[in-house]
């Protein structure tokens, strides 16, 4: 008995004035593309959800990784990386705006 | 032979042939040359007098005749049935040896009757045996057709009066011998001289006579015996008189004939069918398998008898069923284990029911499964309301059953780390789980059920608390292989996927910063989990808030383009609890976190609801939720937070009730008090807001209107028109692995998509729907 109070004063001196501490924090986020239209216009499919020919693709090898990223162009509207990389092989616009295409910056 | 046509007359070769003929016919013994003499007769006979042939028939006709005259008379001399039908028999034989004999001398007259030129070779042709030419010969013909115009037609009606009275004395019991029937049978037959149907005579004659006198024998038993032994007795009673008479008739009668057992099916079962159903019900009632086999193999002989039999298992396992459910209302309610072994139970009992008393029929499992269908998704004990909201004009759908929601909530006990898991073998999950399929079966709104499934993985995987994960993944598969949608089914997966992305960034994570000790994240996609925009927030204490810049950093240095939501109400974590007297181990939710380190900065003081309020900025509902959990946590036998004034619910609360910590705080083992020890507050997760449960279930409608436009769609892209009809029949095909499209449902869909010009109704026919691109 005598060890035991021993060692909570140990403990006492180490955190005094803590009655509650961390010990372990499991901490839960939810990341999506930075987009301000949540549905890609070429495809018509959610950015957060791989692309029709990619889901197509998946569905071959079911837990085959989805790589299937967003694109930013100048004009800031936002495409599956690979619905517009077919897109621009026919007209190299902006579907939504028409202005020419050039990319500001790629999902990663 | 060298005499002329005409020298030789009939009179003078016929007083030498007849006592040859007579001798045939009488079965005396002819010499060789007798034999051949009568050939040679009749071809001289028939070659040199024109009129020869026609003499010799009706000689030999009259002959014949007398002949039969005197059998007849040796015949009847009997008067006793047996002697009368073996003289008969005896006498039948004799002649019909000799039609196969006589006819064969008389092949030349055959010939010249039918004005065929007559051949050398068919006179050496001798006593042929051959069927063929003999069966159509005139002379036996003749003999026939006298057998049967004269002994046959008198006495036909004593000779099947006798042989049916042995047979009535068979069915009584009494021995005799069976030849005499099957002679008199053999007779009929071959009496027929009718080569198109040779069974023409017995047909008519002997087998209209053995049907009529079955008939009346069961006419007369059948009532006797069901009147003093019984429904039960005469089941036994018409079963065995059946395969007997089916016995009989093997013996008796021409092969290819049912007339007889369809008389008896129809005296023996057919007419008492009503006695005999009434008799079902309680049967199944006391699952008398035997009995029932009896009455199955019995009334499936009448048209009409399965039929009411399917509806009374039909009838009886739905009502049982139910009433099982709702004597039992109180428990299965509240505990999903208790309803699910009860469901399985039944469905066991009757399944065995329907194997043991009817072989597992298909038209016996048809009505079994219908049955369980409604007991699945009978909405009296307990009902799911899916109200759908002001966004849909205020209209409540229909109450569906709360089973698919109890399914899932089991397959959770059984997937994550729970007493009844840890308690059950890996086979014995597994064979639960597949049982739960079974169920799930039958369930009609299983869209219902992958909801809460969805729910209750995410819950299990943010929680690391799946009792075998590679169980989880198998359940997938399951739920693939019993049809579930694709989609839903590569959703689930896809969190699978995800969850071990998000593990590896987690060591990444640890790996570059200084204080990994004490945070894990898990930053997940929120295409695969998040549902809609449900969440809560929170004011966190600093020790949590400071590894926020930290992680967002971090994230960014990884990725391009994205950005972080916190889901503070999913994550959780340990802290630990000083007391005066010891120290504890505390497993909680964030937001648990955020009140208990309230008290860090002022350890013993009381602090009103309101402060708390301030202290955490959590919503009302949910800081009411949190605080009860802390105060009234069941598992504790010493709560954590004491509070005054008196509450029973979280709503009791108000802004001036007080709190503070319980520094006498320990877990108790065996009624002692603890000092050390660990425990976990988190109870069930809390996935959702009540607010977002209430979205939910008018998701689920949303999500049903939306499949069932979609459905209607590729079916009329595919078949350009189609008719009501045939439309609302492949519909429920497509969607019925989710859900049953009410008629209501489909007719609003159908009304929209009309008007949206999706489609239009033929001019000409309204009820035919055509597509329109
Ligand atoms: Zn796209
Ligand atoms: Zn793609
Ligand atoms: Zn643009």
């Amino acid at each position: 008995m005598a060890d035991e109070n021993d060692n909570d004063r140990i403990d006492d001196n180490q955190k005094p004035e803590k009655m509650f501490t961390l010990k372990k924090w499991n901490a839960v986020a939810m990341w999506s593309w930075d987009v301000e239209c949540d549905t890609c216009a070429i495809c018509r499919v959610q950015v957060m959800d791989a692309c029709l020919r990619c889901q197509a693709e998946s569905k071959k090898d079911s837990y085959g990784k989805q790589d299937c990223v967003v694109v930013w162009g100048e004009c800031n509207h936002s495409f599956h990386y690979c619905c517009m990389s077919l897109w621009v092989k026919q007209n190299n616009r902006c579907p939504l705006c028409q202005q020419e295409w050039s990319i500001q910056r790629m999902g990663k | 032979m060298l005499k002329e046509k005409g020298q030789l007359k009939f009179e003078d070769k016929w007083p030498h042939m007849r006592p040859i003929v007579l001798k045939l016919l009488k079965q005396e013994p002819v010499s060789p040359a007798e034999w051949h003499e009568l050939f040679y007769d009749v071809h001289l006979v028939c070659l040199w007098d024109e009129k020869g042939p026609a003499k010799l028939r009706d000689h030999l006709h009259e002959d014949i005749v007398q002949f039969i005259k005197q059998a007849q008379n040796r015949v009847l001399a009997q008067r006793q049935e047996e002697a009368l039908l073996k003289a008969y028999i005896a006498e039948w034989r004799k002649f019909f040896t000799q039609c196969n004999y006589l006819p064969t001398p008389f092949r030349q007259l055959e010939k010249s009757l039918q004005g065929k030129p007559a051949s050398a070779s068919s006179s050496t042709q001798g006593n042929n045996n051959k069927k063929g030419p003999i069966e159509e010969s005139i002379v036996r013909n003749l003999m026939l057709d006298s057998w049967n115009d004269s002994i046959f037609s008198d006495i036909k009606h004593r000779l099947q009066d006798s042989a049916m009275k042995l047979v009535h004395a068979e069915r009584n019991g009494e021995a005799f011998d069976s030849q005499l029937v099957i002679g008199v049978r053999e007779s009929y037959v071959n009496l027929c001289s009718n080569t198109e149907d040779r069974l023409q005579i017995y047909r008519e004659n002997f087998e209209a006579a053995y049907i009529q006198s079955t008939e009346l024998f069961y006419r007369m038993k059948a009532p006797e015996q069901l009147a003093t032994n019984g429904v039960q007795a005469y089941m036994r009673y018409a079963d065995a008189k059946l395969r007997e008479e089916e016995a009989r008739v093997q013996r008796y009668l021409e092969a290819g004939s049912n007339g007889v057992i369809q008389c008896c099916v129809k005296v023996l079962v057919g007419n008492p069918l009503p006695v005999l159903l009434a008799e079902c019900a309680p049967l199944i009632r006391a699952g008398e398998t035997e009995r029932l086999q009896l009455m199955f193999r019995l009334l499936e002989r009448v048209p009409e008898g399965v039929q009411p039999m399917l509806r009374e298992l039909e009838n009886h396992i739905t009502q049982a069923g139910l009433a099982d459910m709702e004597a039992a209302a109180d428990i299965i309610t509240q505990d999903s284990e208790k309803y699910v072994e009860r469901l399985l139970e039944l469905f066991r009992k009757f399944s065995k029911l329907v194997h043991e008393a009817f072989s597992d029929d298909p038209r016996f499992l048809t009505a079994r499964d219908k049955a369980f269908k409604a007991v699945v998704n009978d909405t009296t004990v307990f009902k799911l309301e899916l109200g759908t909201g002001r966004n849909i004009g205020g209209r409540i759908v229909a109450p569906e059953s709360k089973c698919p929601e109890l399914l899932a909530n089991y397959c959770d006990m059984l997937l994550r780390r729970t007493p009844l898991s840890k308690r059950l073998t890996s086979e014995e999950i597994e064979s639960r789980l597949k049982d739960v399929l079974l169920v799930l079966k039958y369930v009609s709104n299983k869209d219902v059920f992958m909801r809460y499934h969805k729910a209750h993985l995410t819950r299990r995987l943010i929680l690391d608390a799946s009792a075998d994960s590679e169980k989880e993944e198998d359940m997938v598969e399951w739920l693939r292989e019993v049809g579930m949608p694709a989609d839903y089914v590569n959703k689930l997966a896809r969190m699978f996927q995800d969850i071990k992305v998000s593990e590896d960034l987690n060591a990444q994570f640890r790996t570059s910063t200084e204080r990994h000790d004490a945070i894990n994240i898990k930053i997940l996609n929120a295409g695969a989990w998040a549902r809609g925009s449900e969440r809560v927030t929170v004011s966190l204490p600093v020790e949590l808030e400071d590894y926020i810049p930290e992680v967002e950093e971090f994230y960014k240095r990884k990725h391009n383009g994205r950005k972080l939501q916190w889901y503070h109400h999913m994550s959780n974590g340990t802290i630990t609890f000083a007391t005066n007297g010891g120290k504890f181990d505390l497993d909680v939710t964030t937001f648990q976190m955020a009140v208990l380190f309230a008290w860090n900065q002022r350890p013993h003081d009381k602090i009103t609801y309101e402060n708390l309020r301030l202290a955490t900025e959590l919503p009302d509902g949910e800081l009411r939720k949190t605080l009860w959990s802390l105060v009234a946590f069941p598992k504790l036998k010493r709560q954590l937070l004491q509070f005054t004034p008196q509450a029973t619910a979280p709503k009791d609360f108000d802004e001036h009730t007080t709190f503070w910590v319980n520094q006498d705080f320990a877990l108790i083992k065996n009624a002692k008090p603890q000092k050390r020890g660990k425990v976990n507050l988190i109870g069930r997760l809390q996935l959702s807001t009540e607010r977002s449960q209430i979205e939910d279930n008018q998701s689920i409608v949303q999500l049903r209107i939306l499949r069932t436009q979609e459905a209607i769609i590729k079916i009329l892209k595919m078949r350009k028109r189609i008719s009501n009809a045939a439309l609302q029949s492949e519909l429920v095909d497509i969607l019925k692995n989710m859900f049953l499209p009410s008629k209501k449902m489909i007719k609003e869909q159908l009304e929209w998509l009309i008007e949206h010009k999706y489609m239009k109704r033929d001019d000409d026919d309204i009820n035919t729907f055509i597509y329109m691109a």
